[in-house]
């Protein structure tokens, strides 16, 4: 059984029904599934890495927003291959739309409209069903819990306040308070949103077109190619005039009154935060996003705000192009409860209760990828736990998400956490475009993907080998260095050695050999990766090499942190709590220092 | 291999050398060692009811029979130098006793502590960091106070405080990459502030550049003084000794092939030799004596080389003098200088009296400064002294010296990150900050037994 119909829940209920497993999925509402609660564009930086791997694990993501983007941009092309991540603008109704049809058309999941307020176990603690607000025991042998911002909700805006999970949707109540009654740590977190407004009260003359990458690319490996309608965005500024109105009534806002106790995120901050915590900053950047082609509304990316309606129209309209702004929604906060994420194994499955899978904002994470990617986790280890297999953890050297659960059980999180590629220690192995190179066989081991997959990703490999063994073969020549004069000081030189030179790029040279130019650019860029960046990666290697061999070093799960001798008080604590499953994952809880990693060194070396 | 070994049983050794003397000091430590002690001192006082921090003089007895009269220190954890319960000793110094003592705790279940046990689980029990550790070794092993001193700069953390600089301007470095590559929409005005790299990089060629130094502190330098016979070598070398109040501890042969005494000069641990003559030999023992004499010379740190003021010059002296060719610094003393009728001392010398001791400090300084590889002397600066931390700067340091040249090129951010990323990595690991398993190794198994 999946609980929430978010893009959490989405993707662990279509792994468990497409691994074969009868599946239900309870959902609050029919009408809400795969809805975007907040901005409408699916990817970004490590985001738009996130999305793919999950495409390269059999996952539903990339091919949802694949077949509903309405603007594409490949982000920090200037900024180095390794961070470069795809973003695109959806058609937030049609995203929705194609992914409940997916869960519609999937065999073995059936949906049903329900609350649930509880759960139900047996005498040994382990997982047997549910119980819902209108009294119906569904069960199962597995549940994953993916609540959202829904479990004990309230909303802010101003001096309003009332319970909900997103603006117009009440609240699973009960929930939060049977986890809190059965032992669980249960904590409160806050995000926040903006306004909403209508597309053709915008003076867009006065407000600056950003514009979208020419091509549209795929974030699936199995999408050929996008042609969709293009919506472009605008940028525009707030000013000191939107600052004072937002310090003129900074009291009245429910984060500075006091009343929001839980934590909101500081990488995401609301337009008030902005204000008060960068009194310097003249302007702030905001980005004017359509919804969708169906819908006039537009999303305004830089100004969320729980300040009061009447405060919220006054100072959106200071803004540039924005000044007849009429908005159709405001921003709001939300509080809601989540799980202390230290509080499961690296499968997602709880220590307390077994075959309880959590998964997504419940993990006290933020984002709709952050989200899905955890979903699909919980979704195929919920699959292995019914298999009696080893659950799936991937490692933090082979893929974002794998840097993401650990961070979450080991470490746990104490404001919405979001994925940033400064998060993962060897990201230069991490591009967005060796997803399927790094995982796509952990999603063939698992089941979700085919022959067909496989066989794609060899031809891809093979087309990668082909263009390095060309690049190699061939030399810069004479009529060369004259159509290109970077490439002068190369002559004679193959083109290998000319691309090791930041100032050329392989589509330049592409553009010079036509056998070059037949592959795939994605194809081409990878190379120019592998060849650019060989020194680097190399050493990057070494790095990993070094993690591996603690990583390797295993706990056995009996290991009993209470006898052990030789630990601080804290760290006897924190490690009970956590159990970690190596050296490695116990060298990164807070709190625990080197002393007691010797000592475990010391405790297992023991044992043996 | 890991030579960390159980960190929860009662140990204990001998923490003063194993040599009659006055005094001898046992250490134990361990959780229950205070109970162990309990049955073997005499009754009105119980090591395990003290409490922490306390001295108490009672009788040690095995059986019925005394063993010796001793001051026993209680420490109670945490608040002790391993953070364990554990104790010291103060026991005569004879052999017998000492042997009788730690044969008796061996039966009364303490189990002979390991090399460098009881730092170990100072370590482990998070009572000093990794820099500590190696601070604590060194001293133990210091051969001069100068040493000491440095030794005990470590200890208080002193280079721990200079790499968390380096490191603390790295992360700022970092952190302004970070935004770069995290936020690609924004305008931040986060470049790479090579201000920051600069400092990191100067912290860092500073304390690699005081491994020599540290370490002739460390290990000492061996010196020759060489010169004809009559020179004054050996007043130059009694007097360098006696002014450490050194003793000459070795005596080769007969035929006097060379004296040898170990000196504290300018707090450098000095290994003096005083030579045979040089001089035309013709019988078979000089000759080899002779040999034995260049030997000495060429293999020594720096040399010393006397001349007789009165006397001046001869063929020999600057046969000598201007056929040196060794790397080894050689100073050239105007000896006798005390002597009526001496004679002006050519330039590049030094003069001195080695009866009176007149141009003796000169001639200590210079011999420091030249050891020192000419690097300015005397100053309070922590030094770089154990070839871990020495490799680990390096490797720093050749991290922060291509993310220089990265820079240079116009390298994207996700490359000087990487750059950054492992200069960290070395700094963290000085401080032990990043744990691994073979420097605690390394680092453990060379601590003597005791401390």
């Amino acid at each position: 059984m999946v609980i929430g119909a978010g893009h959490a829940g989405i993707e662990a209920a279509l792994a468990l029904a497409r691994l074969g497993f009868s599946t239900i999925l309870v959902t609050q509402n029919l009408d809400a599934i795969g809805r975007m609660s907040c901005n409408p564009a699916i990817g970004g930086i490590a985001k738009g890495n996130l999305v793919r791997e999950i495409d390269a694990l059999g996952g539903q993501m990339a091919k949802l927003i694949d077949a509903s983007m309405i603007q594409f941009r490949m982000l920090n092309a200037s900024r180095g291959p390794a961070v470069q991540a795809p973003r695109a603008q959806a058609d937030k109704a049609l995203y929705a739309a194609l992914a409940r049809r997916s869960l519609e058309a999937q065999s073995g999941l059936s949906l049903f409209q329900d609350t649930v307020v509880d759960l139900l176990l047996d005498s040994s603690a382990r997982v047997r069903g549910v119980l819902t607000e209108r009294g119906n025991h569904i069960r199962a042998r597995t549940v994953v819990l993916t609540t959202g911002t829904f479990m004990e909700g309230r909303l802010f805006i101003g001096d309003w306040s009332a319970p909900g999970g997103r603006l117009g949707e009440p609240a699973a109540e009960g929930l939060g308070a049977s986890l809190r009654r059965r032992g669980f740590t249960v904590g409160r977190l806050k995000t926040g949103t903006p306004a909403r407004g209508l597309g053709r009260s915008l003076d867009t003359a006065r407000m600056a077109l950003q514009q979208p990458d020419p091509v549209m690319r795929p974030f699936s490996f199995s999408t050929e190619r996008i042609e969709r309608p293009v919506v472009p965005c605008w940028v525009t500024y707030t000013n000191e005039q939107t600052h004072r109105i937002i310090r003129d009534n900074i009291h009245r806002s429910p984060l500075y009154g006091g009343k929001i106790v839980g934590r909101g995120p500081r990488y995401c901050p609301s337009i008030e935060d902005k204000v008060v915590r960068f009194p310097e900053r003249a302007r702030h950047q905001v980005f004017v996003e359509p919804e969708g082609l169906g819908t006039d509304e537009v999303y305004l990316n830089g100004v969320s705000s729980s300040l009061p309606e009447e405060v919220q129209e006054a100072f959106l309209h200071t803004l540039r192009g924005l000044e007849s702004l009429q908005i159709v929604r405001p921003g709001y906060a939300v509080e809601y409860d989540y799980l202390d994420p230290t509080q499961l194994g690296p499968g997602l499955m709880t220590k307390a209760v077994d075959g309880l899978f959590v998964a997504g904002q419940t993990n006290g994470t933020s984002g709709y990828e952050e989200a899905a990617a955890q979903g699909l986790v919980a979704g195929i280890n919920a699959a292995l736990h019914l298999q009696s297999r080893e659950p799936l953890v991937l490692s933090r050297a082979e893929a974002y998400i794998g840097v993401m659960v650990d961070d979450l059980v080991t470490r746990g999180t104490e404001e919405p956490y979001r994925l940033f590629t400064s998060r993962a220690e060897y990201r230069l192995s991490l591009c967005h475009d060796t997803a399927d190179i790094r995982l796509l066989r952990h999603g063939r081991m698992v089941g979700l993907q085919d022959a067909g997959a496989e066989e794609r990703l060899e031809r891809k490999l093979r087309s990668v080998e082909e263009i390095r063994e060309l690049l190699r073969s061939r030399k810069v020549a004479g009529v060369d260095a004259d159509a290109l004069v970077a490439l002068a000081s190369h002559r004679g030189r193959s083109f290998e050695q000319a691309l090791r030179d930041p100032k050329i790029a392989i589509s330049e040279l592409a553009a010079r050999e036509p056998l070059l130019e037949n592959y795939a650019g994605e194809w081409l860029s990878l190379a120019e990766t592998a060849v650019k960046y060989a020194g680097y990666v190399r050493r990057q290697d070494d790095l990993v090499g070094r993690f591996r061999s603690l990583e390797d070093k295993r706990i056995p799960p009996g290991f009993d942190w209470d006898t052990a001798a030789g630990f601080s008080t804290e760290a006897r604590e924190k490690l009970k709590r956590i159990r970690p499953a190596s050296v490695g994952q116990a060298s990164r809880i807070p709190g625990v220092r080197p002393p007691d990693i010797a000592v475990i060194l010391v405790h297992l070396r023991r044992a043996r | 291999m890991i030579v960390i070994r159980s960190p929860d049983d009662p140990i204990a050794a001998l923490a003063t050398p194993a040599a009659s003397s006055a005094l001898a000091v046992i250490r134990v430590s361990g959780p229950g060692s205070l109970e162990l002690l309990s049955p073997l001192v005499a009754r009105r006082f119980d090591p395990a009811a003290a409490r922490g921090h306390t001295i108490h003089r009672c009788v040690v007895k095995d059986g019925d029979e005394d063993v010796d009269d001793v001051l026993i220190a209680v420490y109670k954890s945490p608040k002790s130098y391993t953070g364990e319960d554990g104790a010291e000793i103060f026991c005569h110094g004879s052999l017998p006793v000492i042997q009788r003592l730690l044969s008796l705790l061996a039966r009364s279940g303490f189990r002979a502590a390991g090399p460098g046990e009881f730092t170990q689980r100072a370590f482990l029990n998070g009572r000093m960091g990794l820099t500590q550790a190696e601070a604590v070794n060194e001293i133990v092993r210091a051969k001069t106070d100068r040493a000491r001193g440095l030794a005990l700069q470590r200890l208080g953390g002193a280079i721990e405080d200079r790499v968390q600089k380096a490191r603390d301007a790295l992360l700022d470095l970092r952190a302004s990459l970070e935004v770069l590559i995290d936020y690609p929409d924004e305008q931040t005005d986060s470049g790479v502030d090579t201000e920051k790299l600069d400092n990191a990089e100067r912290i860092v060629m500073e304390l690699v550049h005081t491994y020599p130094q540290g370490r002739i502190y460390q290990e000492g330098v061996s010196v020759a003084i060489a010169g004809a016979t009559n020179a004054g070598k050996s007043s130059l070398f009694n007097l360098l000794l006696r002014q450490d109040r050194a003793i000459v501890s070795e005596i080769h042969g007969t035929t006097r092939d060379w004296l040898e005494g170990t000196a504290s000069i300018q707090g450098i641990p000095v290994r003096l030799f005083d030579t045979a003559g040089l001089r035309a030999a013709t019988d078979a023992l000089e000759i080899q004596g002779l040999k034995k004499t260049h030997e000495v010379i060429d293999s020594a740190d720096a040399v010393l080389y006397l001349v007789d003021g009165t006397r001046g010059m001869d063929a020999a002296d600057r046969k000598f003098l201007d056929g040196w060719q060794r790397p080894a610094p050689l100073l050239r003393v105007w000896n006798k200088s005390d002597l009526r009728g001496v004679l002006p001392a050519p330039e590049g010398f030094l003069t001195a009296s080695a009866v009176t001791g007149t141009g003796i400090d000169d001639i200590q300084r210079a011999l420091a400064e030249a050891t020192l590889g000419g690097a300015p002397f005397g100053g309070a600066e922590p030094l770089v002294d154990s070839e871990r931390q020495r490799d680990l700067l390096t490797s720093a340091l050749a991290s922060l010296k291509r993310l220089r040249a990265s820079l240079s090129e116009g390298a994207t951010p996700d490359l000087l990150a990487v750059d950054c990323a492992e200069a960290m990595d070395s700094l963290e690991e000085i401080t032990g900050a990043v744990t691994n398993a073979e420097v605690l190794d390394r680092m453990f198994s060379r601590f003597c037994v005791g401390k």
